[in-house]
């Protein structure tokens, strides 16, 4: 579904991912762990396309597309979803005319008829009660004044309604609490399928009691520096980062 | 040469019990010299083309009134009392009045004695006439008018529109209007002042002043919606004054025009009152919007909170101006001022200037202002779901406004406005299909 | 606290007012073309300059006082100010310190300005202005081994007129505005600095100015050269004696920061105010502007307690791409001072950046205003412009005004202004003296904290002498 080849990205100059591979199969999970730095954000955000991120090398396929070929908005309606590890504020815009632009969007992409106001607002209501927010989230802004565990909840909320085919979670799991995590956790198990990818990017194997991947890739200095299953996560919890930045050296 | 201050004063009317009131303005007119770009409050609004227009010359003939015009200020859902004025003169059969004890409502052609005395004891008394030319010049031209009283600790049952409708007919002619509404205290009451074109473009130029005076616990809620034609000049004033706990609740809408200069002046008389104005200005094409506010906190422990906000597309332009001022003896006061503007062309301009003049310590003032472009990130975000750029970009531009839209306290208007404001944004129906 | 302890804390002694006993040649009051010619004879100037200064004054006389500032005084007679003074001594032109009149040396000792070398702080070299001409250039041998040029400007129309008539009047045009056309016509001396090509200037260049004289205007002209590369960070400082009755000092300082290059300009002024009464001080109308080219940064950082009258707004001209502006200010007001201070920020080139940050303190019965610009030009594609605006009152007779101007012609410029009012808190002055610390240094520390964000632009020792200066000025200001 997804694979990434020789991927070199800069920042501002500052070359951050230095040759990245990475493969995921359709019902997989990857983890994708990593020291503070260590370019983990960086590609959500190439995945999703933001600006200011410069592809200097590598090749990204996406489901027989060239994923880098394609716009932001392409992306998304092609599967490819993102839960921002800063979901982005916006007054005046209410959750609920951004919901469902999105889910319009996307069904519209995939020929599916746009949602009628009704049967959407059912369908939001049901997936507000589902990751534990509170319907009246649906009339504020989007985001807007939100506990960061209330964006987080978002954000899995809007990956349900959109039923992607690839989930990226960036750091998802930063500063929740277990319930949260609980709730964040449950919305992606209940998402889980055959049909499906998800990349988790975490900084702690906490997340992964409850998400349990199929494998887990140490990201440092750019590169996918180890592979393994689930008990390498428990490693790292064990011994930290340093060990393998040093073994890599 | 064509001189405009001198074909203003040329207009010659029957006398009648405004005749003295008329003078007055006058008075002051004839020695206000317009405003050039070397005038502070009017820097960056050029009034030059007045020297090459004569208003005052035309009469305005009786339009027949077609009843299909009701479609331009009929809000649904909104059950009022209202006015009618075409071209500046009443249209009784566009108006709806129903009897309402809280309220006195009449015009000045038809204000019975002591109702004249009332009036006349009233207009101009919360203006300096020599600081705004402008009403000057409309209490020179005054003939017609509308006097609202709201009755001591009475609540008007339905807010009262005021239509003030233009029609081609007004083409290079001056519409002056003029509005006095009292509140004695403890009264209650909305009002929409409601500016709207028939056609596309005529040269008009409306003077439109209303006086707001708010008795002691007095309760306004005001809106001043100004959707006129492209070719419309408009400058006009409105006037608050505040008595002891008094609560003002102001909503301006400036959809653009050629010229359109608004001047909001509220003035603090009695401790504990408040005010909130807030304003959207959406000037497009050449558009010109300019608005100048000032508070005037002369008294302690009041509280002022202002925001508008404003959108300029094309090559238009934006002027805004929030003053707060401060007397010596306000101390306790409260005010707050935010003035964001978004630019969305090359060739759009926005001059803005924030003001605090304070001569009192023990206050709590603010004010911010940004000129900036949509948030990027906001932008992202909204991509990253599948929404396509441009519908982004309308969605973004809307919720920018839509902050001040959805906390109307009436939500009729709410409705009313969202539609017309998100057309602005853009006509093609896919990509404002959200906002409806 | 009471309003008597509070008008007694107000209250403050203006440490640098003395008057020095120095003979001086001064020239008698009145304006006139011959008085141009004299000043420029006075200096041997080459022709150019004298028709230079020719120009300015018929430019002059067609111009009128501005009057927009928030600022009142009585009308200013120009006829009645001397426009030239210069210490007798100077005369025989001193050839090293020592024949330098040592009353004068002392003048600047009672300062705190150590004129001799091994006096001096350690890395400042000084130009000493007194009245109207520059007396001693401190430091100059080691300047010029770095191939820095810092000389009296009289000098420098003699010994480097391309680089005088190049940039003299580039940045602040002589009809820019009244007191710069005045300037330019009477301007007696003031510094030149040129630092050529990729040098980084080896110590902080300094200037010190003072006005002596009575009935003397004081007409400083500043410019400084930075070439492609360089960096230079130059300190200047005022104070006159006091006096009964207002002195006029208008200044023009013209920074030029070509590509790459940074100027840092520091500023403590301490022009005499005036007394408690509002009898006498400083009439402070200042022009200063600097362009920045590509890359180029200029830096304003100004601490302002003195003068009855400041008229000043340090400015900036984003002329190159990606080039840079800041304005950190402090300006202390007391008694009947009245300050209207700024800058303005235009945008010219693309990326370019801003930041201005002022904090006001109005105390006593003064008024105290910020006024500023910031200008987007259609061309300043992608820049960026940050104002704080913060005012702090301290007392009930003061006033303190905020009048930022904006203008933005480029879509993808963004400009935020904000600003603020405060006074210094019951709450915090119970606090702190709960914890034993008495009022007036409490003042102080809360004053101090509030100009925290500009005093760490100064260099080191100003900063120091700054946090003084404030202290001295607020001596025993709040409640």
């Amino acid at each position: 579904m997804l694979s990434i080849k020789n991927l070199h990205v800069n920042v501002d100059e500052k070359t951050i991912l230095k040759g990245l591979d990475l493969d995921v199969k359709a019902g997989e999970v990857h983890a994708i762990m990593g020291p503070n730095g260590s370019g983990k954000s960086t590609l959500g955000h190439v995945l999703s396309g933001r600006d200011g991120y410069d592809i200097i090398d590598g090749d990204i396929q996406f489901q027989g597309k060239d994923l880098l070929e394609l716009e932001t908005e392409e992306r998304a309606r092609e599967g490819l979803f993102l839960a921002f590890q800063y979901p982005v504020e916006i007054p005046g815009v209410s959750n609920m005319e951004f919901l469902k632009a999105s889910v319009d969007a996307v069904r519209e992409h995939r020929a599916q008829a746009p949602c009628d106001a009704v049967s959407f607002m059912k369908q939001a209501r049901a997936a507000c009660k589902e990751v534990n927010l509170n319907q009246d989230f649906l009339k504020r802004g989007v985001n807007e004044g939100f506990s960061g565990g209330e964006k987080k909840r978002n954000e899995i909320m809007q990956m349900m309604l959109l039923e992607p085919t690839l989930a990226i979670l960036d750091e998802t799991d930063s500063g929740l609490d277990i319930d949260a995590l609980q709730i964040v956790a449950d919305g992606v198990n209940s998402l889980r399928s055959a049909q499906r990818g998800f990349i988790v990017v975490t900084h702690y194997q906490r997340l992964l009691n409850y998400i349990e991947p199929d494998f887990v890739h140490v990201l440092a200095n750019g590169k996918i520096v180890k592979s393994g299953d689930k008990s390498l996560a428990l490693e790292l919890e064990a011994k930290g980062y340093a060990w393998l930045e040093e073994e890599v050296a | 040469m064509f001189d405009f201050t001198q074909a203003a004063l040329a207009v010659e009317r029957e006398r009648d019990w405004l005749s003295p009131l008329r003078a007055q303005g006058k008075s002051v007119w004839q020695h206000y010299s317009l405003p050039t770009r070397k005038t502070e409050n009017w820097k960056y609004t050029n009034l030059s083309f007045l020297q090459k227009q004569n208003y005052f010359a035309r009469q305005i003939s009786d339009a027949p009134l077609d009843p299909s015009l009701s479609a331009l200020y009929q809000i649904p859902e909104f059950e009022v009392h209202r006015l009618v004025f075409v071209n500046g003169r009443y249209a009784e059969g566009l108006s709806s009045l129903s009897e309402d004890s809280a309220l006195e409502l009449s015009r000045f052609e038809d204000a019975d004695d002591l109702q004249r005395k009332i009036i006349a004891g009233k207009l101009n008394t919360n203006i300096e006439l020599k600081e705004f030319g402008f009403s000057a010049l409309n209490t020179s031209q005054l003939s017609d008018g509308v006097f609202l009283r709201v009755k001591r600790n009475r609540k008007v049952d339905k807010p009262i529109q005021v239509v003030w409708l233009t029609t081609s007919e007004s083409d290079n002619a001056n519409v002056n209007s003029r509005l006095l509404m009292v509140l004695e205290s403890g009264a209650e009451a909305s009002l929409l002042e409601h500016y709207v074109s028939s056609s596309e473009s005529h040269n008009v130029f409306t003077n439109a002043v209303t006086e707001l005076f708010l008795g002691a616990n007095a309760k306004l809620t005001h809106y001043r919606l100004h959707k006129e034609q492209e070719s419309a000049v408009h400058i006009g004033a409105v006037f608050a004054t505040l008595e002891s706990a008094a609560h003002l609740n102001s909503f301006y809408l400036a959809f653009g025009s050629r010229l359109k200069r608004l001047d909001v002046h509220v003035e603090y008389e009695g401790e504990g009152a408040e005010s909130h104005i807030n304003g959207v200005y959406l000037p497009k094409n050449k558009q010109h919007v300019d608005i100048h506010s000032c508070i005037e906190h002369k008294v302690p422990h009041c509280r002022s909170n202002e925001v508008f906000r404003g959108i300029v597309a094309d090559e238009a332009r934006a002027v805004f101006n929030g003053r707060i001022h401060i007397h010596k003896d306000a101390q306790k006061t409260e005010a707050y001022l935010s003035n964001k503007n978004l630019l969305t062309s090359n060739k759009a301009e926005v001059d803005t200037k924030p003001e605090l003049e304070i001569y009192a310590d023990d206050v709590r003032c603010a004010h911010g202002a940004t000129v900036a472009q949509l948030d990027p990130m906001s932008l992202h975000y909204l991509r990253t779901r599948g929404v396509s750029e441009n519908e982004a970009l309308v969605m973004l531009s809307f919720g920018f406004i839509n902050e001040l839209i959805a906390e109307l306290k009436h939500e009729a208007i709410s409705h009313y406005l969202r539609p017309a404001i998100a057309q602005l944004f853009s006509r093609d129906p896919a990509l404002v299909r959200h906002l409806l | 606290m009471s309003q008597e302890h509070i008008d007694r804390l107000i209250e403050s002694d203006y440490a640098a007012g003395f008057v020095s006993n120095i003979e001086s040649d001064t020239l008698a009051p009145g304006l006139d073309e011959d008085v141009v010619r004299f000043i420029s004879s006075k200096k041997n100037e080459p022709q150019w300059m004298l028709d230079w200064r020719l120009n300015a004054f018929r430019i002059w006389q067609e111009m009128e006082e501005p009057s927009w500032a928030h600022v009142h005084y009585p009308q200013i007679n120009y006829q009645d100010i001397s426009y030239y003074s210069a210490p007798k001594s100077i005369e025989d032109k001193p050839k090293s310190l020592d024949e330098v009149d040592p009353e004068l040396i002392e003048t600047y000792n009672k300062l705190g300005i150590p004129l001799h070398e091994q006096e001096m702080l350690a890395g400042v070299a000084v130009d000493a202005v007194f009245d109207s001409v520059s007396v001693a250039t401190t430091f100059r041998s080691k300047l010029q081994d770095a191939g820095v040029i810092f000389c009296p400007i009289s000098e420098a129309v003699h010994e480097y007129p391309d680089l005088v008539k190049k940039y003299l009047g580039s940045v602040v045009p002589q009809k820019d505005n009244y007191f710069s056309a005045l300037n330019s016509a009477v301007f007696s001396d003031g510094s030149f600095v040129y630092i050529p090509k990729g040098v980084r200037c080896p110590m902080e260049l300094s200037t010190y100015f003072r006005i002596n004289e009575s009935n003397t205007g004081q007409f400083e002209r500043t410019l400084i050269v930075a070439d492609e590369g360089s960096h230079v960070s130059y300190l200047e400082g005022c104070t006159a004696p006091m006096r009964d009755e207002n002195q006029l000092h208008a200044a023009v300082v013209e920074l030029v920061a070509l590509d790459n290059a940074n100027i840092k300009y520091s500023t403590v002024q301490n022009w005499y105010p005036g007394d408690a009464e509002g009898n006498g001080g400083i009439y402070n109308f200042v022009t200063k502007r600097g362009v920045a080219h590509t890359n180029a940064r200029i830096s304003w950082t100004q601490v302002e307690t003195g003068s009855a009258i400041t008229w000043k707004y340090p400015s900036c001209i984003l002329k190159g791409d990606n080039s840079v502006g800041e304005f950190y200010s402090v300006a202390l007001t007391n008694n009947f001072q009245q300050a209207d201070t700024g800058t303005k920020m235009i945008h010219l080139g693309k990326n370019t950046r801003s930041t201005i940050i002022s904090k006001g303190i109005s105390a006593g019965k003064s008024s105290n205003a910020y006024r500023g610009l910031v200008r987007m030009n259609p061309g300043a594609r992608s820049s960026r412009n940050y104002t704080q605006c913060d005012s702090l009152l301290i007392g009930d007779k003061c006033a303190a005004h905020t009048f930022p101007y904006i203008e933005s012609k480029n879509p993808s410029a963004v400009v935020e202004h904000e600003a603020t009012t405060s006074k210094v808190s019951d709450d915090q002055l119970y606090l702190c003296q709960q914890r034993g610390i008495d009022t007036e240094k409490a003042v102080s520390m809360i004053v101090n904290g509030f100009c925290k964000e500009v005093f760490k632009e100064l260099p080191m020792e100003f900063a120091v002498e700054a946090g003084k200066l404030l202290e001295v000025s607020l001596e025993g200001s709040v409640g």
